[in-house]
């Protein structure tokens, strides 16, 4: 990581009405992988899935473009595995927008049978970049809150 | 927008040549010899930056054959500008999936 790296933090908190159980398997199986990991206007085809289940072990997935047919690889290194409620997978930085992209979750039992899914991204970005995308572009552009409103 | 979009946004927006010629069309439409004008470099050249920013939604260009001129197309620009909202929408979105997988596979018989 070089010095001028930003790291830049999203939460995402979710309940879901399933046990513990299963959210792990949904993922950690290629099979159930396969059925969420979208993202939307792409199709992940279940024999593209590889998890090797261990700290240092590989996760590789296609997202197939459904119009263009377009290959959008996601791989990562597992950096933490704790069966069934931790899961710190980190996103290589080659071919990215970003230098390293760490997601940790964490799945909590809850009393009711629910489960919560404690999702944390940390994204490692350069602060050029982080500059260009924030305040570069609407500074460097004085007219251009114009021509987005035109 | 997805990360892939954001990819090929921010990969647009590295290089400094393109970044100028983004500058100079937030003042107006320009043709392809206009947009040479300020930099020492070929045609060619600028006519590749050109591309590159076309393919990644952040200019448009006329219909004109001969002129073609360029303009700035607002809406990737402020993607980008919000592209840690926009990374959270797209986690968001997979989790609204992953939710409706896990009522999925508990509804019907197991698969």
């Amino acid at each position: 990581m070089s010095e001028a790296a930003t790291a830049r933090e999203i939460t995402i908190t979710r309940v879901f009405d399933a046990p513990r159980e299963l959210v792990w398997q949904a993922w950690t199986d290629p099979e159930h992988l396969a059925r969420w990991w979208g993202p939307a206007g792409r199709t992940t085809p279940a024999d593209s899935v590889t998890v090797d289940l261990r700290p240092g072990g590989t996760f590789r997935l296609s997202s197939i473009g459904d119009e263009r047919g377009d290959d959008m690889v996601t791989l990562g290194t597992f950096r933490e595995v704790v069966e069934p409620e931790r899961l710190v997978v980190e996103e290589a930085a080659e071919d990215s927008w970003h230098d390293g992209a760490v997601s940790e979750v964490t799945l909590v039992e809850l009393e009711d049978g629910r489960t919560e899914m404690r999702f944390r991204a940390t994204i490692h970005t350069s602060d050029e970049m982080i500059g260009i995308a924030e305040t570069g572009i609407t500074s460097a552009f004085d007219r251009l809150g114009e021509v987005v409103a035109r | 927008m997805t990360t892939d979009e954001l990819s090929t946004t921010f990969a647009a927006l590295a290089d400094p040549t393109r970044r100028a010629i983004l500058a100079r069309l937030s003042q107006g439409e320009a043709t392809v010899n206009e947009l040479a004008e300020p930099f020492p470099i070929t045609l060619q050249a600028v006519s590749k930056h050109v591309k590159v920013l076309e393919r990644a939604g952040l200019i448009a260009r006329g219909r004109s054959a001969q002129m073609r001129p360029s303009r700035l197309q607002g809406t990737q620009l402020k993607h980008a500008a919000e592209w840690l909202a926009e990374y959270r929408e797209f986690w968001d979105d997979r989790f609204d999936r992953l939710d409706d997988h896990l009522r999925d596979i508990q509804r019907g018989p197991s698969t």
